[in-house]
């Protein structure tokens, strides 16, 4: 008796657990499988998940008459610029944090520290627009891959910090007796024992880089063809023949959310790692 | 002589170690100025052209508190935004909290499969919020949306629902989007909260007779505690800072009913989207920004005193 009872509970938790597995995935299954509908499938609707025909014509289409080859380009030019400098500015300043002896050093990471309350959100974007204009860097993704590169992401920074901090400081004091100075140490010994470190502010910047869209928006706005994906496809929806143009937007989806996907679901483990450390660190 | 040595050895000990202090500012410098420019500066851009007419062409204009004055008594559009964005962090937090603490509860059981779906619940929140706006609108298109052609076959509704032209169905659209992405995240603060608390608590409990949902009221709950205070304010923190979302999925429609604080804002400092005809003015914007900012402060100061005296009152 007591057994039943527990069993159907069991299953009572399956089905909950289930449906909102369900509602999690549905939105990302039904724009994948919708890409390979005929437009004339995707705007009649209907409940059917799967398409009629599968066809490839939606990707052709946008790859070429949409452009979005071009602007996929973009976007990995975008991120790799991010991910490779972030990662470095991230752990130099995670570092410095958590060795450094300087009054400076503290200074900088209490304003840090404060930033995270006292922020204007994308009320700053006109601010750091008009900063690049007087730069001449205003119509390139150079803006904005140098304020996501130097403009020291809170979260990342306190993830390194934590990080190094737990690194045992005898390794330095052996380093200095040797004669290492304080960029030495990091160059030759702390930044290769930060390898799992690598990969997890690495994943994270390549989710804002690769997600990116205000930001590269302001920046752009008016040359098209530096528009990363994701601005342009949003793009699509504000369009005037946004309505027949429906295929485009869901072949331009898939592209753009495909790579993210496939990153996810092998390096899951690093994302929930990284995302949930410096949120409670922080 | 020997005095002298130990001078010397002291005189290179303390050159080394102002050698390496330089190095350790050289090492932060850039990331300072970065931080400088792009987080600091655009704070006093706003304060500075808050006093001030400007929309970029015209000769600026000094105008005192004018602009502080018609944000607070005479825009009604402003405070109707400030209201929803309220709303919005306020109804999907009622709905949130619950639903992942019971989902990391659950998934705290060592059950079987439990790793699969805490994968499938984070996977929403890998993706850009933009990206996530456009899906659903897409799903909730008023003429072949999916969710239209659900409810029609299942005889939910008799006519499609048209989401985005009145104010209660876009707000709940705009609900619901919000928590599909975040859900899974603050599941993931939930079950790191959870892993701390040491099982022999339950053990205990259940020797005494505490059934499952005692358990869960009186072991459970008090003890996520601290983490439940995070994450309340990341999440309303979040929700009020909510832009991209809102911009892609309604844009504020119909007739900027579901315009969020963020969003009101931006649209004067640019022009997007079908508003496009609005002018954009720097000055009122900086204003409406520093308000905003303020009101931020002193909900996040409020909560921080409430979670506080909360705290000590369990003491």
């Amino acid at each position: 008796m007591k057994k039943a009872g527990r069993l159907v509970s069991r299953i009572i938790i399956y089905i909950f657990l289930g449906t909102i597995a369900f509602f999690a995935l549905f939105p990302v299954i039904y724009i994948l499988l919708s890409s390979f509908k005929s437009n004339q499938e995707i705007l009649v609707g209907g409940v059917k998940l799967l398409p009629e025909k599968w066809l490839l014509d939606n990707y052709k289409q946008a790859w070429n008459l949409a452009n979005f080859g071009k602007l996929t380009f973009n976007s990995i030019f975008y991120a790799a610029c991010i991910v490779i400098g972030s990662v470095i500015t991230s752990i130099t300043a995670g570092y410095v944090f958590a060795r450094g002896t300087t009054r400076f050093t503290k200074v900088v990471n209490t304003m840090l520290l404060c930033s995270m309350f006292v922020s204007i959100g994308t009320l700053s974007l006109y601010p750091q627009l008009s900063l690049a204009k007087m730069f001449g860097l205003s119509g390139t993704l150079w803006g904005p891959i140098i304020i996501r590169v130097f403009g020291m992401n809170a979260t990342q920074v306190f993830i390194a910090t934590g990080y190094v901090r737990q690194i045992s400081r005898e390794i330095d004091e052996a380093a200095q007796i040797d004669g290492c100075g304080f960029f030495k140490i990091f160059w030759k010994i702390i930044f290769p024992l930060c390898k799992p470190l690598v990969a997890t502010t690495g994943l994270m910047a390549f989710r804002t880089a690769w997600s990116d869209y205000l930001l590269p928006y302001v920046f752009t706005i008016s040359k098209k063809d530096r528009w990363p994906l994701v601005v342009g496809v949003v793009s699509l929806k504000s369009s005037g023949e946004a309505v027949s143009s429906w295929n485009l937007m869901l072949a331009g989806i898939s592209i753009s959310i495909l790579p993210m996907l496939i990153v996810y679901l092998f390096l899951n483990r690093y994302f929930i790692e990284g995302l949930t450390e410096g949120s409670v660190k922080g | 002589m020997k005095a002298e040595k130990s001078g010397r050895v002291k005189n290179r000990k303390s050159r080394l170690h102002m050698g390496n202090k330089i190095q350790e500012v050289l090492m932060i410098t850039p990331m300072t100025i970065g931080f400088l420019l792009f987080s600091v500066y655009p704070i006093f851009w706003v304060l500075r052209w808050s006093f001030f007419n400007y929309n970029g062409y015209s000769v600026p204009e000094f105008v005192g508190l004018e602009n502080f004055i018609r944000a607070i008594t005479r825009d009604q559009a402003y405070w109707n935004s400030l209201k929803n964005t309220f709303i919005i962090a306020g109804l999907k937090m009622i709905i949130e909290i619950p639903l992942s603490l019971v989902l990391a509860v659950i998934l705290n059981n060592k059950l079987k499969g439990s790793a699969v779906f805490r994968v499938i619940y984070f996977l929403p929140s890998v993706f850009s919020i933009a990206v996530v706006g456009l899906i659903f609108s897409i799903l909730f298109s008023a003429y072949n949306g999916i969710v239209n052609a659900v409810l029609l076959q299942g005889g939910i509704i008799s006519r499609n629902i048209a989401w985005f032209s009145d104010k209660k169905h876009a707000m709940f659209v705009i609900i619901l989007v919000s928590l599909w992405t975040t859900f899974g995240l603050n599941m993931i603060y939930f079950l790191m909260g959870l892993q701390n608390i040491s099982r022999s608590l339950y053990e205990c409990a259940s020797i005494d007779g505490a059934g499952k949902l005692q358990q869960f009221f009186y072991i459970t709950v008090p003890l996520v505690a601290p983490i439940l205070q995070l994450v309340l304010m990341l999440s309303v923190l979040g929700t009020m800072k909510m832009t991209d979302l809102i911009l892609v999925l309604t844009n504020g429609a119909p007739g900027g009913s579901t315009e969020v604080v963020m969003t009101y804002i931006f649209k004067y400092f640019f022009s997007y989207g079908d508003n496009a005809a609005r002018d954009v003015q720097f000055g009122y914007a900086s204003a409406m920004a520093v308000i905003t900012a303020l009101i931020l402060g002193v909900v996040t100061v409020i909560y921080l005193r409430i979670s506080r005296k909360m705290q000590e009152i369990e003491e």
